[in-house]
């Protein structure tokens, strides 16, 4: 498989010169914060110290929403919590491990 | 998993007919989990290492974080390269080969079908920029030449925050029309981004790799908008993170 034969503006990074930039790469590998995967779940929100780079990347939904800037909010994927599957679960999950939930969260 | 040893730290599943290759995370092989027609890129890892605990303190250390992300990412984009793949999420890790082939028995026909539909495909992210335009340095002359001015930049700010929300969902549109599948993810702050211009899109679209309407609908957009100020940004190609239904993500 060749790939992108007919995309000559996609920067190539596969042997390359130009890497990824590092936000990039999180933003894909850490799906807006949360990680539950696998055996281990983890809500990066809950983590005290988190780096500047990944608070800023969570954080940066709530802003663009503030700007006005919200019209994603449409989009299907974004909304996919709305059935209140993930919601539920991550409230379970929180209730479990004995940490406040995202409403109690956002009531300071 | 406290009599383990080890556990399997998951790139994201392939074909059963895959061949490994190469090193992950820490220089660790590459392995292949299969169970029945598909199967999970993995590389054995010290569980005590991978549980909970310690990956709350390792997510916070950002030579490390920046490290494991780039591994995990060159690993499903050796193999992407030569075979389609759904990628998991950093850090997905199972407590036994037992534990993943369940996750993999369960949803066996949901990756099979993924991984035909991003046969041939990549995601390709396309970003938005709008360079605000620079205000008039003069000092007003007199105090109504100030208020005037001051008015006709409340208006220049109303119509740059009209055209900023068009401008990034028709610059969405068009280019999702000239892909198989779209997500529109939030912005990033300048902080992140590392520009000073405001990103107005921040799109992941899944295309086929031979595909060149993408580039061709980036090429039509930035003669349209550019003269307004905005300017693309095409990167990737990258493995389908974005296009990975959450009930196949390795839950």
């Amino acid at each position: 498989m060749t790939q992108g034969d007919r995309l000559p503006d996609v920067r190539y990074r596969s042997g390359g010169p130009a890497p990824a930039q590092l936000a990039d790469v999180l933003e894909r590998v850490l799906d807006k914060g949360i990680v539950i995967a696998g055996d281990i779940q983890i809500n990066l929100l809950d983590i005290e110290l988190l780096t500047v780079r990944i608070r800023l990347l969570i954080a940066s939904a709530d802003k663009a929403k503030e700007m006005g800037i919200d019209w994603w909010q449409g989009d299907p994927f974004l909304k996919r919590g709305s059935d209140g599957a993930l919601e539920g679960r991550l409230r379970r999950l929180e209730e479990a491990a004995g940490l406040p939930t995202e409403e109690e969260r956002s009531e300071k | 998993m406290s009599e383990a040893a080890t556990a399997l730290y998951a790139y994201g599943v392939v074909s059963a007919t895959t061949q490994p290759e190469g090193t992950g995370i820490g220089s660790r092989p590459v392995d292949l989990v299969a169970e029945g027609d598909v199967a999970a890129l993995v590389s054995s890892v010290p569980a005590d290492e991978f549980g909970e605990a310690a990956l709350r303190e390792r997510l916070n250390d950002r030579a490390w974080l920046e490290r494991t992300a780039r591994e995990h990412e060159d690993t499903l984009e050796r193999a992407l390269a030569g075979t389609p793949v759904v990628p998991f999420r950093l850090c997905t890790v199972y407590e036994s080969r037992d534990r993943l082939r369940e996750f993999l028995s369960a949803h066996g026909p949901g990756l099979a079908d993924l991984l035909r539909r991003l046969d041939g495909r990549v995601e390709l992210g396309v970003k938005a920029y709008f360079a605000t335009p620079s205000r008039d340095a003069k000092e007003p002359q007199s105090g109504r030449e100030y208020l005037l001015r001051r008015q006709r930049e409340r208006e220049e700010a109303d119509e740059a925050a009209r055209f900023k929300v068009e401008c990034a969902r028709a610059s969405h549109e068009r280019l999702a029309a000239a892909a198989e599948d779209a997500r529109a993810n939030p912005p990033q702050p300048p902080e992140l981004s590392g520009r000073s211009d405001e990103m107005l899109l921040n799109g992941a679209y899944l295309v086929r790799s031979d595909d060149g309407r993408l580039a061709d609908a980036v090429a039509a957009l930035e003669s349209l908008y550019g003269p307004r100020g905005v300017t693309y940004e095409v990167t990737g190609p990258w493995p389908a993170y974005n296009f990975v239904p959450p009930e196949v993500a390795g839950a």
